[in-house]
């Protein structure tokens, strides 16, 4: 079980690294702000990765505790963790030279939902009902 | 004694034109910095300056300042402290645009100098004398100058909170002569 999900939040991880470097690329082109300098591509990528791996361990340590009722659990924490996690960015104090600095939540913020957006999408392939 | 009177008259005109001689005019080149500090996190920078500099170290009676900064260029580095710094409760930056400072007496104080001018800020305008040092490198040379100015004096914000009274300005204006 835990192998799989490892792998499902390894794989998730990529997935909304991906979509939000996508993201970034359209979003910088439309607005005309580059913030790549502060998200930047790799970092992108490992924070997701990081955060799905962190969902795996805590849908590892919910299935330990709570058994059937893991799944509905889980995803509401998974949501109120994103949610709550767009809080650090409006407080981001950026550098000094960086432009239109209130473009930058709109950046990040959408990227705060990637991860729970591709564990949700990829989960019914790694985690069986029956688990 | 007619030789000696002319060429006393020509001495004292000459006198006379070099007292009133305009300062040298110096072009704010870009690159200029005016930074501040509230304590704590806060601070930024105000991206836009604007003005007039006639200078000369020999001539300061003729010199004079006239510079005027975009109060909406302000950039705390984040969203909303811009916000909240360009809203009516500090700068108002739709009622007050600029901040403006003009100059009525420069004086030697030093190896530095002494400026005493108008300061408008927030539809407020007080004399103030606010040091500075000038580095002349010829053909360009650099303005800088670091003093505080008391927010309360000019109706910004309220008084207390997470911004001191006594805002920290460091002001570096690069400039090239005309």
């Amino acid at each position: 079980m835990l192998k799989r999900l490892l792998l499902l939040g390894v794989v998730s991880g990529i997935l909304a690294g991906i979509v939000a470097l996508i993201y970034q690329k359209v979003y910088s082109s439309s607005v005309g702000a580059d913030f790549s300098n502060i998200a930047k591509p790799i970092g992108i990528v490992i924070s997701n990765i990081v955060g799905c791996l962190i969902a795996a361990l805590g849908y590892w340590i919910l299935n330990k505790l709570l058994k059937a009722k893991t799944e509905i659990v889980f995803n509401f924490i998974f949501m109120i963790l994103s949610f709550a996690s767009m809080l650090p960015v409006f407080a981001a104090k950026l550098p000094l030279d960086v432009n239109a600095p209130e473009l930058f939540p709109g950046l990040v913020i959408p990227m705060h939902f990637f991860p729970a957006l591709a564990w949700f999408t990829l989960e019914p392939l790694f985690i069986k009902n029956s688990d | 004694m007619k030789k000696v009177f002319f060429s006393m008259a020509a001495l004292l005109s000459l006198a006379t034109v070099l007292a009133f001689a305009p300062a040298s005019n110096w072009q704010i080149a870009d690159k200029y910095t005016v930074r501040f500090a509230g304590g704590g996190e806060v601070g930024g920078i105000f991206k836009t300056l604007k003005g007039t500099i006639a200078f000369d170290e020999q001539n300061l009676a003729a010199s004079n300042f006239a510079i005027s900064i975009s109060v909406a260029s302000i950039n705390t580095g984040n969203a909303l402290m811009n916000t909240h710094a360009k809203s009516d409760e500090w700068f108002d930056a739709a009622k007050y645009p600029e901040i403006k400072f003009t100059s009525k007496k420069i004086v030697k104080a030093g190896n530095a100098f002494q400026v005493t001018g108008d300061m408008e800020i927030h539809g407020v305008k007080k004399e103030l004398t606010l040091p500075f040092s000038f580095q002349n490198k010829g053909a360009t040379g650099t303005f800088s100058g670091t003093f505080t100015i008391n927010r309360s004096d000019f109706h910004i914000g309220k008084p207390g909170g997470d911004v001191e009274g006594n805002i920290k300005l460091d002001v570096m204006i690069p400039v090239i002569k005309k």
